[in-house]
Protein backbone atom coordinates (compact mmCIF):
# COMPACT_ATOMS: atom_id res chain seq x y z
CA UNK A 1 0.00 0.00 0.00
CA UNK A 2 2.92 2.55 1.12
CA UNK A 3 5.06 1.60 -1.66
CA UNK A 4 1.97 1.60 -4.02
CA UNK A 5 1.33 5.59 -2.55
CA UNK A 6 5.13 6.44 -3.74
CA UNK A 7 4.96 4.70 -7.00
CA UNK A 8 2.33 6.84 -7.80
CA UNK A 9 3.29 10.12 -6.29
CA UNK A 10 6.14 9.69 -8.16
CA UNK A 11 4.32 9.31 -11.55
CA UNK A 12 2.56 12.37 -10.90
CA UNK A 13 5.52 14.28 -9.91
CA UNK A 14 7.67 12.92 -12.79
CA UNK A 15 4.79 14.03 -15.38
CA UNK A 16 4.43 17.24 -13.67
CA UNK A 17 7.86 17.77 -14.35
CA UNK A 18 8.06 16.37 -17.91
CA UNK A 19 5.00 18.60 -18.69
CA UNK A 20 6.65 21.35 -17.59
CA UNK A 21 10.23 20.84 -19.35
CA UNK A 22 7.68 20.79 -23.10
CA UNK A 23 5.96 23.27 -22.10
CA UNK A 24 9.07 25.08 -21.49
CA UNK A 25 10.54 23.70 -25.12
CA UNK A 26 7.36 25.41 -26.55
CA UNK A 27 7.93 28.59 -24.64
CA UNK A 28 11.49 28.75 -26.21
CA UNK A 29 10.30 28.12 -29.21
CA UNK A 30 7.74 31.05 -29.18
CA UNK A 31 10.02 33.19 -27.95
CA UNK A 32 12.46 32.71 -30.70
CA UNK A 33 10.02 33.06 -33.64
CA UNK A 34 8.96 36.22 -31.87
CA UNK A 35 12.10 37.73 -32.18
CA UNK A 36 13.20 36.67 -35.25
CA UNK A 37 11.61 38.08 -38.63
CA UNK A 38 9.33 37.92 -40.22
CA UNK A 39 7.22 39.35 -38.26
CA UNK A 40 2.98 39.69 -38.59
CA UNK A 41 1.83 42.62 -37.05
CA UNK A 42 -1.81 41.80 -38.49
CA UNK A 43 -1.98 38.35 -36.82
CA UNK A 44 -1.16 40.12 -33.64
CA UNK A 45 -3.47 42.82 -33.70
CA UNK A 46 -6.40 39.89 -34.41
CA UNK A 47 -5.60 37.93 -31.40
CA UNK A 48 -4.70 41.56 -29.05
CA UNK A 49 -8.77 42.41 -29.83
CA UNK A 50 -10.02 39.05 -28.95
CA UNK A 51 -8.37 38.73 -26.24
CA UNK A 52 -8.20 42.07 -24.76
CA UNK A 53 -11.70 44.03 -25.77
CA UNK A 54 -13.52 40.57 -25.87
CA UNK A 55 -12.43 39.80 -21.50
CA UNK A 56 -12.80 43.73 -21.00
CA UNK A 57 -16.38 43.83 -19.51
CA UNK A 58 -16.41 40.48 -17.53
CA UNK A 59 -13.20 41.18 -15.60
CA UNK A 60 -14.27 44.46 -15.06
CA UNK A 61 -17.92 43.02 -13.96
CA UNK A 62 -15.44 40.58 -11.51
CA UNK A 63 -13.48 43.29 -10.27
CA UNK A 64 -16.32 45.35 -8.93
CA UNK A 65 -17.80 42.84 -7.22
CA UNK A 66 -14.70 41.69 -5.21
CA UNK A 67 -14.23 45.29 -4.50
CA UNK A 68 -17.20 45.40 -2.65
CA UNK A 69 -16.64 41.96 -0.65
CA UNK A 70 -13.27 42.93 0.31
CA UNK A 71 -14.50 46.21 1.37
CA UNK A 72 -17.59 44.41 3.19
CA UNK A 73 -15.18 41.32 4.71
CA UNK A 74 -13.03 44.30 6.19
CA UNK A 75 -15.37 46.44 7.23
CA UNK A 76 -16.48 43.14 9.56
CA UNK A 77 -13.46 43.41 11.52
CA UNK A 78 -12.54 46.96 11.38
CA UNK A 79 -15.24 48.13 12.47
CA UNK A 80 -14.36 46.49 15.51
CA UNK A 81 -11.07 47.67 15.92
CA UNK A 82 -12.22 51.45 15.28
CA UNK A 83 -9.98 51.09 12.04
CA UNK A 84 -12.40 51.26 9.06
CA UNK A 85 -10.84 54.60 7.74
CA UNK A 86 -8.18 51.77 6.52
CA UNK A 87 -10.13 50.07 4.61
CA UNK A 88 -9.57 51.92 1.68
CA UNK A 89 -5.39 51.50 1.76
CA UNK A 90 -6.32 47.30 2.42
CA UNK A 91 -8.42 47.00 -0.88
CA UNK A 92 -6.22 49.31 -3.33
CA UNK A 93 -3.07 47.60 -1.86
CA UNK A 94 -4.33 44.45 -2.17
CA UNK A 95 -6.34 44.37 -5.42
CA UNK A 96 -2.89 46.28 -7.49
CA UNK A 97 -0.73 43.60 -5.73
CA UNK A 98 -2.85 40.42 -5.71
CA UNK A 99 -6.29 40.04 -6.23
CA UNK A 100 -6.76 41.80 -9.67
CA UNK A 101 -3.72 39.93 -11.11
CA UNK A 102 -4.42 37.00 -10.20
CA UNK A 103 -8.26 37.22 -11.15
CA UNK A 104 -7.93 38.62 -14.63
CA UNK A 105 -5.72 36.11 -15.56
CA UNK A 106 -7.71 33.04 -14.61
CA UNK A 107 -10.67 34.94 -15.88
CA UNK A 108 -8.69 34.71 -18.84
CA UNK A 109 -7.13 31.42 -19.08
CA UNK A 110 -10.83 30.24 -18.85
CA UNK A 111 -11.90 32.72 -21.26
CA UNK A 112 -9.22 32.60 -24.04
CA UNK A 113 -7.04 29.79 -23.19
CA UNK A 114 -9.63 27.12 -23.35
CA UNK A 115 -10.28 29.11 -26.91
CA UNK A 116 -7.38 29.12 -27.63
CA UNK A 117 -6.81 25.26 -27.39
CA UNK A 118 -10.49 24.64 -29.13
CA UNK A 119 -9.39 26.77 -31.89
CA UNK A 120 -6.00 25.17 -32.07
CA UNK A 121 -6.99 21.40 -31.25
CA UNK A 122 -9.52 21.52 -33.72
CA UNK A 123 -7.31 22.71 -36.82
CA UNK A 124 -5.16 19.85 -35.22
CA UNK A 125 -7.84 17.02 -35.99
CA UNK A 126 -8.92 18.24 -39.21
CA UNK A 127 -5.24 18.65 -40.60
CA UNK A 128 -4.86 22.12 -40.82
CA UNK A 129 -1.68 22.03 -38.93
CA UNK A 130 -0.22 19.65 -41.56
CA UNK A 131 -1.44 21.79 -44.28
CA UNK A 132 0.67 25.04 -42.95
CA UNK A 133 3.73 22.42 -42.19
CA UNK A 134 3.09 21.12 -45.56
CA UNK A 135 3.25 24.87 -47.22
CA UNK A 136 6.69 24.91 -44.90
CA UNK A 137 4.92 27.77 -42.53
CA UNK A 138 5.71 27.06 -39.11
CA UNK A 139 3.09 26.12 -36.97
CA UNK A 140 4.41 27.86 -33.82
CA UNK A 141 5.59 31.01 -35.68
CA UNK A 142 2.01 31.57 -37.05
CA UNK A 143 -0.59 30.62 -34.73
CA UNK A 144 1.49 30.67 -31.05
CA UNK A 145 3.70 34.05 -31.32
CA UNK A 146 0.48 36.24 -32.00
CA UNK A 147 -1.44 34.72 -29.48
CA UNK A 148 1.55 34.53 -27.15
CA UNK A 149 1.93 38.58 -27.28
CA UNK A 150 -1.17 39.53 -27.54
CA UNK A 151 -1.75 37.73 -23.96
CA UNK A 152 1.68 39.58 -22.42
CA UNK A 153 0.61 42.85 -23.72
CA UNK A 154 -3.36 42.78 -23.25
CA UNK A 155 -3.20 40.90 -19.65
CA UNK A 156 -1.64 43.87 -17.86
CA UNK A 157 -3.91 46.52 -19.63
CA UNK A 158 -6.91 44.53 -18.58
CA UNK A 159 -5.16 44.15 -14.93
CA UNK A 160 -5.48 47.97 -15.01
CA UNK A 161 -8.92 48.05 -15.74
CA UNK A 162 -9.68 45.33 -12.67
CA UNK A 163 -7.74 47.58 -10.05
CA UNK A 164 -9.56 50.43 -10.77
CA UNK A 165 -13.00 49.21 -11.11
CA UNK A 166 -12.18 46.68 -8.08
CA UNK A 167 -10.97 50.25 -6.18
CA UNK A 168 -14.20 51.97 -7.11
CA UNK A 169 -16.28 49.21 -5.91
CA UNK A 170 -14.53 49.31 -2.72
CA UNK A 171 -15.60 53.06 -2.45
CA UNK A 172 -19.40 51.75 -3.32
CA UNK A 173 -19.29 49.84 -0.23
CA UNK A 174 -17.26 52.24 2.19
CA UNK A 175 -19.45 55.76 1.05
CA UNK A 176 -22.82 54.03 1.42
CA UNK A 177 -21.98 51.67 4.16
CA UNK A 178 -19.47 53.42 6.04
CA UNK A 179 -20.29 57.32 5.61
CA UNK A 180 -16.43 57.30 4.18
CA UNK A 181 -16.60 60.63 2.05
CA UNK A 182 -14.93 60.30 -1.52
CA UNK A 183 -12.57 62.44 -0.85
CA UNK A 184 -11.25 60.73 2.39
CA UNK A 185 -11.60 57.73 0.27
CA UNK A 186 -9.36 58.55 -2.96
CA UNK A 187 -6.91 60.15 -0.47
CA UNK A 188 -6.25 57.28 1.47
CA UNK A 189 -6.29 54.85 -1.34
CA UNK A 190 -3.55 57.22 -3.77
CA UNK A 191 -1.65 57.51 -0.45
CA UNK A 192 -1.77 53.52 0.34
CA UNK A 193 -1.04 52.76 -3.30
CA UNK A 194 2.93 52.99 -4.32
CA UNK A 195 4.37 52.67 -7.82
CA UNK A 196 6.31 49.52 -6.39
CA UNK A 197 2.87 47.92 -5.76
CA UNK A 198 1.44 49.01 -9.75
CA UNK A 199 4.60 47.59 -10.94
CA UNK A 200 5.00 44.26 -9.00
CA UNK A 201 1.15 43.70 -10.23
CA UNK A 202 1.72 44.48 -13.97
CA UNK A 203 5.19 42.68 -13.84
CA UNK A 204 3.30 39.58 -13.09
CA UNK A 205 0.18 39.84 -15.22
CA UNK A 206 2.52 39.91 -18.37
CA UNK A 207 4.10 36.44 -17.24
CA UNK A 208 0.26 34.95 -16.75
CA UNK A 209 -0.35 36.03 -20.24
CA UNK A 210 2.54 34.01 -21.56
CA UNK A 211 1.89 31.25 -19.54
CA UNK A 212 -2.19 31.23 -20.68
CA UNK A 213 -0.62 31.66 -24.09
CA UNK A 214 1.66 28.57 -24.14
CA UNK A 215 -0.55 26.09 -21.90
CA UNK A 216 -3.25 27.21 -24.69
CA UNK A 217 -1.20 26.68 -27.59
CA UNK A 218 0.19 23.50 -26.01
CA UNK A 219 -2.42 21.71 -25.52
CA UNK A 220 -3.55 22.36 -28.70
CA UNK A 221 -1.27 21.52 -31.08
CA UNK A 222 -0.97 18.09 -29.18
CA UNK A 223 -4.62 17.27 -29.67
CA UNK A 224 -5.36 13.91 -30.82
CA UNK A 225 -8.72 12.20 -30.88
CA UNK A 226 -11.06 14.05 -33.11
CA UNK A 227 -13.71 16.04 -30.95
CA UNK A 228 -12.98 13.79 -27.67
CA UNK A 229 -9.57 14.71 -27.51
CA UNK A 230 -9.98 18.57 -28.45
CA UNK A 231 -13.05 18.69 -25.25
CA UNK A 232 -10.49 16.67 -23.22
CA UNK A 233 -7.53 19.48 -24.03
CA UNK A 234 -9.49 22.10 -23.48
CA UNK A 235 -10.39 21.20 -20.14
CA UNK A 236 -6.76 20.60 -19.61
CA UNK A 237 -6.00 24.29 -20.63
CA UNK A 238 -7.75 25.70 -17.84
CA UNK A 239 -6.77 23.30 -15.09
CA UNK A 240 -3.01 23.45 -16.06
CA UNK A 241 -2.86 27.12 -16.34
CA UNK A 242 -4.88 27.71 -13.20
CA UNK A 243 -2.22 25.59 -11.25
CA UNK A 244 0.52 27.44 -13.40
CA UNK A 245 -0.43 31.13 -12.98
CA UNK A 246 -0.66 30.24 -9.01
CA UNK A 247 2.49 28.93 -8.99
CA UNK A 248 4.21 31.22 -10.54
CA UNK A 249 2.31 33.72 -8.38
CA UNK A 250 3.79 31.83 -5.44
CA UNK A 251 6.79 32.29 -6.95
CA UNK A 252 7.05 35.78 -7.83
CA UNK A 253 5.76 36.64 -4.32
CA UNK A 254 8.67 35.13 -2.89
CA UNK A 255 10.82 37.16 -5.53
CA UNK A 256 9.73 40.01 -5.04
CA UNK A 257 8.89 39.96 -1.76
CA UNK A 258 12.98 38.84 -0.58
CA UNK A 259 14.59 40.32 -3.68
CA UNK A 260 13.63 43.55 -4.15
CA UNK A 261 11.52 43.65 -0.64
CA UNK A 262 8.67 44.77 -2.60
CA UNK B 1 12.48 12.93 -59.38
CA UNK B 2 11.16 11.22 -56.29
CA UNK B 3 13.79 8.67 -54.77
CA UNK B 4 12.31 6.72 -51.54
CA UNK B 5 14.75 4.37 -50.28
CA UNK B 6 14.62 1.63 -47.04
CA UNK B 7 11.94 3.95 -45.11
CA UNK B 8 11.01 2.90 -41.83
CA UNK B 9 8.61 4.54 -39.26
CA UNK B 10 7.06 3.23 -36.34
CA UNK B 11 4.53 4.61 -34.50
CA UNK B 12 3.91 3.43 -30.57
CA UNK B 13 5.83 0.20 -31.56
CA UNK B 14 3.66 -0.52 -34.70
CA UNK B 15 5.63 -1.07 -37.81
CA UNK B 16 3.45 1.46 -40.01
CA UNK B 17 6.53 1.55 -42.78
CA UNK B 18 8.62 -1.12 -43.11
CA UNK B 19 11.71 -0.93 -45.67
CA UNK B 20 9.71 1.09 -48.29
CA UNK B 21 11.42 1.59 -51.45
CA UNK B 22 9.66 3.99 -54.19
CA UNK B 23 10.75 5.29 -57.62
CA UNK B 24 8.75 8.10 -59.49
CA UNK B 25 10.12 9.36 -62.75
CA UNK B 26 9.86 13.71 -63.82
CA UNK B 27 6.34 14.30 -65.01
CA UNK B 28 4.56 10.97 -63.69
CA UNK B 29 1.70 10.06 -62.07
CA UNK B 30 2.15 7.36 -59.71
CA UNK B 31 -0.66 5.95 -57.91
CA UNK B 32 -0.27 4.15 -54.83
CA UNK B 33 -2.84 1.46 -53.68
CA UNK B 34 -3.21 -0.77 -50.64
CA UNK B 35 -5.73 -1.05 -47.90
CA UNK B 36 -5.76 1.32 -44.91
CA UNK B 37 -3.35 1.47 -42.64
CA UNK B 38 -0.76 0.25 -45.22
CA UNK B 39 1.50 3.60 -44.49
CA UNK B 40 0.45 4.78 -47.50
CA UNK B 41 -0.81 8.81 -46.01
CA UNK B 42 2.34 8.13 -43.58
CA UNK B 43 4.68 7.88 -47.31
CA UNK B 44 2.88 11.50 -48.45
CA UNK B 45 3.10 13.17 -45.36
CA UNK B 46 7.09 12.04 -44.84
CA UNK B 47 7.83 13.41 -48.48
CA UNK B 48 6.25 16.68 -47.51
CA UNK B 49 8.50 17.04 -44.29
CA UNK B 50 5.57 16.61 -42.30
CA UNK B 51 6.48 13.64 -40.53
CA UNK B 52 10.19 12.74 -39.90
CA UNK B 53 11.04 8.65 -41.12
CA UNK B 54 13.19 6.61 -38.28
CA UNK B 55 15.52 5.79 -40.92
CA UNK B 56 15.69 5.10 -44.69
CA UNK B 57 16.36 8.54 -47.41
CA UNK B 58 14.03 10.38 -49.59
CA UNK B 59 15.26 12.58 -52.18
CA UNK B 60 13.26 14.71 -54.29
CA UNK B 61 15.31 16.27 -57.63
CA UNK B 62 18.52 15.05 -55.40
CA UNK B 63 17.92 17.13 -52.76
CA UNK B 64 17.31 14.82 -49.46
CA UNK B 65 14.14 15.84 -47.39
CA UNK B 66 16.01 16.92 -44.04
CA UNK B 67 15.59 19.92 -41.98
CA UNK B 68 17.72 22.16 -44.73
CA UNK B 69 17.25 25.29 -46.47
CA UNK B 70 18.47 23.51 -49.88
CA UNK B 71 15.01 21.88 -48.76
CA UNK B 72 12.92 24.51 -47.41
CA UNK B 73 13.43 25.77 -51.26
CA UNK B 74 12.18 22.56 -52.81
CA UNK B 75 9.41 21.95 -50.15
CA UNK B 76 7.58 24.66 -51.40
CA UNK B 77 6.93 23.45 -54.94
CA UNK B 78 5.26 20.07 -53.25
CA UNK B 79 1.68 20.70 -53.14
CA UNK B 80 -0.38 17.94 -50.63
CA UNK B 81 -3.85 17.71 -51.73
CA UNK B 82 -5.61 16.74 -47.83
CA UNK B 83 -8.16 14.03 -47.65
CA UNK B 84 -10.42 16.52 -46.63
CA UNK B 85 -9.16 19.38 -48.02
CA UNK B 86 -7.44 21.06 -44.78
CA UNK B 87 -9.19 24.62 -45.98
CA UNK B 88 -8.26 26.89 -43.02
CA UNK B 89 -11.61 27.56 -41.13
CA UNK B 90 -10.95 30.97 -40.40
CA UNK B 91 -10.01 32.25 -44.00
CA UNK B 92 -12.58 32.73 -46.66
CA UNK B 93 -11.77 31.09 -50.06
CA UNK B 94 -9.62 33.82 -51.73
CA UNK B 95 -7.60 33.87 -48.45
CA UNK B 96 -7.25 29.99 -48.56
CA UNK B 97 -6.16 29.45 -52.15
CA UNK B 98 -4.23 32.94 -51.81
CA UNK B 99 -2.22 31.66 -48.62
CA UNK B 100 1.36 30.65 -49.81
CA UNK B 101 1.05 34.14 -51.80
CA UNK B 102 0.62 36.05 -48.45
CA UNK B 103 3.23 34.30 -46.88
CA UNK B 104 5.90 34.05 -49.13
CA UNK B 105 5.64 36.37 -51.86
CA UNK B 106 5.50 40.30 -51.97
CA UNK B 107 3.18 40.63 -54.69
CA UNK B 108 0.27 43.59 -55.10
CA UNK B 109 -3.32 42.51 -53.94
CA UNK B 110 -4.45 42.96 -57.22
CA UNK B 111 -1.02 40.03 -59.08
CA UNK B 112 -2.68 38.27 -55.82
CA UNK B 113 -6.15 38.46 -56.74
CA UNK B 114 -5.34 37.87 -60.20
CA UNK B 115 -3.63 34.42 -59.45
CA UNK B 116 -5.95 33.32 -56.91
CA UNK B 117 -8.64 33.51 -59.78
CA UNK B 118 -6.52 31.55 -62.70
CA UNK B 119 -5.96 28.61 -60.07
CA UNK B 120 -10.04 28.86 -59.04
CA UNK B 121 -10.54 28.82 -63.00
CA UNK B 122 -8.31 25.77 -63.11
CA UNK B 123 -10.65 23.43 -60.69
CA UNK B 124 -13.58 24.85 -62.15
CA UNK B 125 -14.71 27.14 -59.29
CA UNK B 126 -14.57 30.53 -60.13
CA UNK B 127 -16.52 33.22 -58.23
CA UNK B 128 -16.72 31.99 -54.87
CA UNK B 129 -13.21 34.02 -53.11
CA UNK B 130 -15.73 35.16 -50.64
CA UNK B 131 -17.22 31.60 -49.66
CA UNK B 132 -16.10 30.23 -46.34
CA UNK B 133 -15.11 26.81 -46.28
CA UNK B 134 -17.82 25.45 -43.98
CA UNK B 135 -20.04 26.32 -46.79
CA UNK B 136 -18.47 24.19 -49.19
CA UNK B 137 -19.26 20.36 -50.08
CA UNK B 138 -16.58 17.64 -49.87
CA UNK B 139 -15.64 17.63 -53.23
CA UNK B 140 -15.57 21.10 -53.58
CA UNK B 141 -13.06 21.53 -50.53
CA UNK B 142 -10.79 19.00 -52.15
CA UNK B 143 -10.76 21.21 -55.25
CA UNK B 144 -10.32 24.32 -53.79
CA UNK B 145 -7.37 22.58 -51.76
CA UNK B 146 -6.12 21.86 -54.94
CA UNK B 147 -6.08 25.12 -56.29
CA UNK B 148 -4.31 26.18 -53.18
CA UNK B 149 -1.73 23.68 -54.25
CA UNK B 150 -1.91 25.23 -57.51
CA UNK B 151 -0.70 28.82 -56.33
CA UNK B 152 2.45 27.45 -55.13
CA UNK B 153 3.04 26.69 -59.05
CA UNK B 154 4.44 23.19 -57.99
CA UNK B 155 6.37 20.62 -59.20
CA UNK B 156 4.92 17.94 -57.62
CA UNK B 157 1.74 17.20 -56.08
CA UNK B 158 0.72 14.99 -53.70
CA UNK B 159 -3.23 13.74 -53.58
CA UNK B 160 -4.33 12.20 -50.35
CA UNK B 161 -7.28 9.91 -51.53
CA UNK B 162 -8.52 12.94 -53.39
CA UNK B 163 -12.02 11.05 -54.52
CA UNK B 164 -12.96 9.44 -51.34
CA UNK B 165 -16.37 10.71 -50.13
CA UNK B 166 -17.49 12.24 -52.91
CA UNK B 167 -20.06 11.50 -55.82
CA UNK B 168 -19.42 9.84 -59.12
CA UNK B 169 -19.89 12.22 -60.79
CA UNK B 170 -17.21 15.22 -58.88
CA UNK B 171 -14.71 11.92 -58.67
CA UNK B 172 -14.77 11.88 -62.22
CA UNK B 173 -14.39 15.73 -62.30
CA UNK B 174 -11.52 14.97 -59.99
CA UNK B 175 -9.94 12.83 -61.71
CA UNK B 176 -9.86 14.83 -65.14
CA UNK B 177 -8.08 17.62 -63.02
CA UNK B 178 -5.48 15.18 -62.18
CA UNK B 179 -4.93 13.91 -65.25
CA UNK B 180 -5.26 17.98 -66.46
CA UNK B 181 -2.71 18.73 -63.93
CA UNK B 182 0.07 16.57 -65.72
CA UNK B 183 -0.62 17.15 -69.13
CA UNK B 184 -1.09 21.65 -69.02
CA UNK B 185 1.35 21.96 -66.31
CA UNK B 186 4.09 18.58 -66.41
CA UNK B 187 3.27 17.82 -62.96
CA UNK B 188 5.22 14.96 -61.01
CA UNK B 189 2.62 13.91 -58.96
CA UNK B 190 1.42 10.74 -56.63
CA UNK B 191 -1.76 9.62 -56.12
CA UNK B 192 -2.75 7.90 -52.91
CA UNK B 193 -6.52 5.82 -53.22
CA UNK B 194 -7.79 2.81 -52.49
CA UNK B 195 -10.25 3.50 -55.39
CA UNK B 196 -9.81 1.02 -58.06
CA UNK B 197 -11.47 2.96 -61.25
CA UNK B 198 -9.53 6.41 -60.13
CA UNK B 199 -6.02 4.63 -60.00
CA UNK B 200 -6.51 3.06 -63.42
CA UNK B 201 -7.91 6.28 -65.05
CA UNK B 202 -5.09 8.90 -63.52
CA UNK B 203 -2.17 5.97 -63.91
CA UNK B 204 0.95 6.40 -65.72
CA UNK B 205 2.43 3.45 -63.08
CA UNK B 206 0.91 1.97 -59.53
CA UNK B 207 2.77 0.86 -56.61
CA UNK B 208 1.20 -1.53 -54.39
CA UNK B 209 1.53 -1.18 -50.26
CA UNK B 210 1.47 -4.42 -48.18
CA UNK B 211 2.69 -4.71 -44.93
CA UNK B 212 4.31 -1.16 -45.04
CA UNK B 213 6.48 -2.62 -48.22
CA UNK B 214 5.98 -2.20 -51.89
CA UNK B 215 4.76 -5.49 -53.24
CA UNK B 216 4.07 -4.91 -56.71
CA UNK B 217 5.12 -1.80 -58.91
CA UNK B 218 4.11 -1.27 -62.85
CA UNK B 219 1.64 0.01 -65.10
CA UNK B 220 -1.93 -0.23 -64.44
CA UNK B 221 -2.19 -3.16 -66.77
CA UNK B 222 0.87 -5.22 -65.05
CA UNK B 223 -1.22 -4.32 -61.53
CA UNK B 224 -4.50 -5.44 -63.12
CA UNK B 225 -3.04 -9.16 -64.38
CA UNK B 226 -0.87 -9.48 -61.81
CA UNK B 227 -0.46 -13.01 -60.02
CA UNK B 228 0.32 -12.04 -56.99
CA UNK B 229 -2.76 -12.98 -55.08
CA UNK B 230 -2.18 -10.28 -52.28
CA UNK B 231 -2.38 -7.61 -55.47
CA UNK B 232 -4.94 -9.83 -57.59
CA UNK B 233 -7.06 -9.83 -53.95
CA UNK B 234 -7.35 -6.35 -53.97
CA UNK B 235 -7.88 -5.02 -57.53
CA UNK B 236 -10.55 -7.62 -57.84
CA UNK B 237 -11.86 -6.39 -54.45
CA UNK B 238 -12.61 -9.87 -53.36
CA UNK B 239 -13.59 -10.24 -49.77
CA UNK B 240 -11.63 -14.06 -50.02
CA UNK B 241 -7.77 -14.57 -50.35
CA UNK B 242 -4.79 -13.57 -48.28
CA UNK B 243 -5.89 -10.23 -46.86
CA UNK B 244 -8.01 -11.14 -43.99
CA UNK B 245 -10.56 -9.00 -42.47
CA UNK B 246 -8.79 -10.02 -39.04
CA UNK B 247 -5.54 -9.21 -40.50
CA UNK B 248 -7.11 -5.54 -42.14
CA UNK B 249 -7.29 -4.80 -38.66
CA UNK B 250 -3.55 -4.75 -37.89
CA UNK B 251 -3.02 -4.38 -41.56
CA UNK B 252 -0.05 -1.78 -41.53
CA UNK B 253 0.46 -2.40 -37.84
CA UNK B 254 2.30 -5.33 -38.39
CA UNK B 255 6.05 -6.42 -38.85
Amino acid sequence: MGRKLVSRANAVVNGFFRYVGKLAILFAGILRAAVTPPFNGYRFWVQAMRCGPGSFLIVCLVALFVGMIIALQLAYIMTKLSADIYIPNIVAVSLARELAPVLTALIVAGRVGAGITAEIGSMAVTEQIDALKAFAVDPVRYLAVPRFLALALMLPVLTVFAVLVGIFGGFLICHFKLAITPHMYWTMVFDALTVKDVVTGLTKTAFFGMIIAAVGCFEGLNVTGGADGVGRATTMTVVRAFILIIMFDCLSTFIFYFLFNA
Amino acid sequence: MIEIVDLYKTFDKVHVLNGLNLHVREGETKVVIGRSGAGKSVMLKSLAGILRPDSGSIRIGGVAVARTREFEEVRRHIGLVFQGGALFDSLDVGENVGFVLDEFTSLSTAQKRTRVRHALSLVGLGGIEAMMPSQLSGGMRKRISLARVLCMEPRIILYDEPTSEVDPVTADAIQRLIIAMRDRLKVTSIVVTHDMNTAYKVADSMAMFYHGQVIADGTPEEIRTSRHPVVRQFVNGEADGPITDDESMKFGHVK
